[in-house]
């Protein structure tokens, strides 16, 4: 097909810091994990143990999946590789496949290679390439990385099969999402929404009877791959087949329509503007409306379907072992208040995903001219902050609201009380507020630097476990606002932490209001 | 630029709407404004003209206080238009040059927004009349519209209410002839109600069927400023004559250029100074037939953007 090599290369071009940052954040996560576990955990003994508590904890195994085999020392190394890491790999195809597609379209630029002789499937073929090769790089760097951590050289090629075929299955994930809306947010969206679904789907599965269900997403593929003992290559059929399937829709969507174009025509709109939106608040409320709505209901379902494991922790730790390590862990309750702190503290994470979102767009409007028309009407520069900064911040407490409300009547049964499940969920809302707060600082020095957003979120995502494999200063995790979020309900509720927070917070929003009423704008 | 068109004088300067001097605005070791004079009166289409990159965009936006001023009196309405840009926005309406739009937004939405925050009624019956005159649909979502229909967008919501002063970017740029013409006819009727517009544009007709002065700026200063007429006259005149004697000698008059010789055919460019010596000369040779023609606007323009000497 005339001009996908060409178009491949560019591609890659256009996005080597992204893809090289990413590869090697993954690479170097892989190569300390396995290059600390040994040292970690020097016995057989010691790994057997540390395995068999780890498939102890529901929360634990909802979060990494379980481990199938509790004497292999790659298979512990790999936990949190295995399948909560391989959300980022699933990500970043996704992530390149929108970048050199739907949004594209969305600013003319395609169009502009629409002109040239090339073939007009190229662009979308050249997408599909660039996710494909990427995932291959990902996963190739991931099990040298874990050759030179020390683990076995057949269970790490095999463990970064299991990356690449994650990374195909997001390549098609991306491709289809993007032939949806003419909106590339939109269609970013419901690519997050899907990963969402199949990782929950996973936990799901993973820790309730319904053990079935984790074979319905390509995470728990990864799980079952066995890759450190006993393969079984077959099961990465399944991520091909699920790869050549999606890209197949892909490909069959987008020769059926427009160049722009959405699968769903766009309705007109009203010919007047309702008389509330008056203001760069309203504006932006306005412009976050179907964002907004969709990560309410998506915090909402997952919230409840999270919680809903939490009653159950008691009955599938049957065995004698396990119950007797539970007990010497505080007993059901207090497994339980565990599992609720470490499922909210994901959720909080993943929320800030909305802050950066709302704080990049926050910057993308002032790239776009946008925000020079909105202040060369009798806007203040003031207004138009704080429309950004009280939808990032306003949301991030809402959705941790929904979240909480959601958990805590999906876990009823358990012997976690209501309240604690809510008041778990609120006491992450000044640690999200902090990471908005530091995006919001970015965009108000340069809008161009309004990526900043997702870059905190992943960094202080990351800073935890590296910190704590590569036995670095307690400081270095310590400046993830996470971390010092009291986890409630396994610990008790302290206000010096979050009111520390919450002041730090405060000072960089006014530090960033200041800013950004004295800069240039554009 | 020359003494006698240009400004500063005092008695216009109380009646004037927009008053830059000796702006400077730097972007790192780019000099975008070195020393630009400005002055748009009350009631005039100013047009504002320049190369790409002369820095016409950047004067505007340090008008709307969307950029800093680095050295220079910038004075609007009066009002110091960085600190006090939202009081002041409330007497104008801006139309920059590439419109962008919500994506999901509709036109009539945006229109209706625009107004609002300009503090201007939405329900003004000029609003109706525009979307009618401009043929613009404003239930399309914003990223449905092309180049030229965003473009209305904004044009549309700049004349859908009375404003005191219209700041206009290349407003036409992606509009076809018939919207061309509409837009002039808005920019009229305007004027004639009092409205003070500052035009930057490329089309030199536009602007010489709408503005009453302009002021040419290159390499962030002002070359010239004056009204049209005012200009022809300091410009050189084409000066092309067939003599009955002798082709007198002109090289040597002070003020005449671009000398051309053909058998009994002489032509020249002169400049103002230089006319009546070059008609005393040509006189004395017997003149059978004299053409003198004024600059072009084009000619001007080009004179002007290119920098060369311009009499």
């Amino acid at each position: 097909m005339t001009g996908v090599g060409a178009l491949t290369r560019f591609a890659l071009r256009r996005s080597r810091v992204l893809i090289g940052a990413w590869t090697a954040v993954l690479a170097v996560f892989c190569y300390a994990s396995a290059a600390a576990t040994d040292s970690l955990y020097p016995t057989l003994a010691d790994q057997v143990s540390a395995a068999e508590s780890l498939n102890a904890s529901s929360a634990l195994v909802a979060l990494y999946g379980p481990i199938l085999d509790v004497r292999s020392l790659g298979e512990l190394a790999m936990t949190k590789a295995t399948v909560t890491y391989a959300v980022l790999v699933m990500a970043i195809a996704i992530t390149l496949v929108r970048r050199h597609t739907r949004v594209e379209e969305e600013s003319g630029r395609a169009e502009l290679l629409g002109g040239l002789a090339i073939d007009p499937g190229a662009p979308m073929v050249a997408a599909i390439v660039v996710g494909a090769v990427v995932s291959l790089l990902v996963a190739v760097t991931a099990a040298l990385g874990d050759i030179a951590g020390g683990l076995p050289v057949v269970g790490s090629l095999w463990f970064g099969a299991s990356w690449f075929g994650i990374g195909l299955v997001g390549t098609g994930i991306g491709a289809v999402c993007a032939q949806l809306s003419a909106n590339a947010r939109t269609c970013g969206a419901v690519a997050a929404g899907v990963v969402a679904v199949l990782f929950g789907v996973r936990a799901l599965g993973d820790t309730s009877s319904a053990g079935w269900l984790s074979w319905l997403s390509p995470f728990g593929w990864s799980t079952q791959l066995r890759a450190w003992s006993d393969p079984r290559p077959w099961l990465l059929l399944l991520d091909l087949g699920l790869a050549a399937l999606l890209t197949g829709v892909a490909l069959a969507l987008r020769a059926g329509r427009d160049l722009g174009a959405g699968l769903v025509p766009d309705r007109p709109g009203p010919a007047t503007g309702s008389p509330r939106l008056a203001d760069a608040l309203a504006l932006n409320l306005k412009v976050h409306a179907t964002s907004l709505a969709v990560w309410t209901v998506a915090c909402a379902v997952l919230g409840a379907l999270m919680a809903a494991i939490v009653p159950g922790i008691g009955s599938i730790l049957d065995s004698n072992g396990t119950r007797t390590m539970m007990e010497r862990l505080g007993g059901v309750g207090a497994l339980q208040e565990t599992l609720v702190a470490a499922l909210v503290s994901v959720g909080a994470i993943v929320i800030s995903c909305f802050v950066a979102s709302v704080v990049g767009h926050g910057g993308a409007e002032e790239n776009d001219g946008r925000t020079e028309e909105v202040l060369a009407t009798a806007t203040s520069r003031s207004t138009t902050f704080a429309a950004v900064a009280v939808v990032a911040l306003g949301g991030a407490a809402w959705l941790l609201l929904v979240t909480g409300v959601a958990m805590a009547l999906g876990s009823l049964g358990a012997e976690v009380s209501a309240g604690a499940v809510l008041a778990a969920a609120l006491v992450q809302i000044p640690a999200v507020w902090v990471v908005a707060a530091l995006a919001l600082v970015a965009v108000a020095v340069r809008s161009r630097w309004a990526i900043a957003g997702w870059v905190l979120v992943v960094a202080f995502f990351l800073l935890g476990p590296l910190a704590e494999l590569l036995q670095l200063p307690g400081w270095v995790a310590g400046l993830s606002p996470y971390s010092h979020v009291p986890k409630v309900p396994a610990e008790s509720f302290q206000v010096g932490p979050e009111l520390v927070l919450v002041v730090l917070a405060t000072l960089l929003v006014a530090t960033a209001w200041w800013r950004y009423r004295e800069r240039d704008i554009g | 630029m020359k003494a006698g068109y240009g400004r500063g004088v005092n008695d216009v300067r109380e009646n004037e709407v927009i008053s830059v001097q000796g702006l400077v605005k730097t972007f790192g070791a780019t000099r975008a404004l070195d020393s630009l004079d400005l002055a748009v009166r009350s009631g005039e289409v100013h047009g504002f003209l320049g190369p790409n990159g002369a820095g016409k965009s950047t004067t505007i936006r340090i008008l709307l206080g969307l950029l800093r001023r680095d050295a220079g009196e910038v004075r609007l309405f009066d009002g110091n238009p960085w600190s006090q840009a939202a009081d002041l926005h409330r007497r104008l309406a801006y139309v920059p040059g590439d419109v962008s739009l919500w994506p999901n937004l509709s036109g009539g939405e945006v229109i209706d927004l625009f107004l609002r925050m300009r503090g201007a009624p939405a329900d003004h019956p000029l609003r109706a009349q525009m979307l009618e005159r401009f043929q613009l649909d404003p239930t399309k979502k914003g990223r449905a519209y092309s180049k030229g229909n965003r473009q209305k967008v904004a044009l549309v919501a700049a004349f859908a209410a009375p404003a005191d002063l219209l700041i206009l970017d290349e407003p036409t740029s992606g509009l076809d002839p018939l919207m061309e013409e509409v837009f002039a006819d808005c920019v009229l009727e305007r004027k004639a109600e009092g409205t003070t517009v500052l035009l930057s544009s490329h089309i030199l007709s536009e602007v010489e069927r709408l503005a009453d002065r302009v002021t040419i700026i290159r390499d962030g200063r002002a070359v010239e400023s004056g009204s049209l007429e005012d200009m022809r006259h300091l410009h050189r005149s084409k000066v092309r004559a067939e003599v009955v004697g002798r082709v007198p000698d002109l090289s040597g008059v002070p003020g005449v250029h671009e000398l051309a010789v053909d058998g009994s055919v002489v032509s020249c460019t002169v400049e103002p100074e230089g006319l009546p010596a070059v008609l005393t000369a040509l006189t004395g040779a017997g003149v059978r037939t004299l053409t003198s023609t004024p600059p072009s606007l084009e000619e001007l323009f080009l004179d002007a953007y290119r920098g060369e000497p311009v009499g």
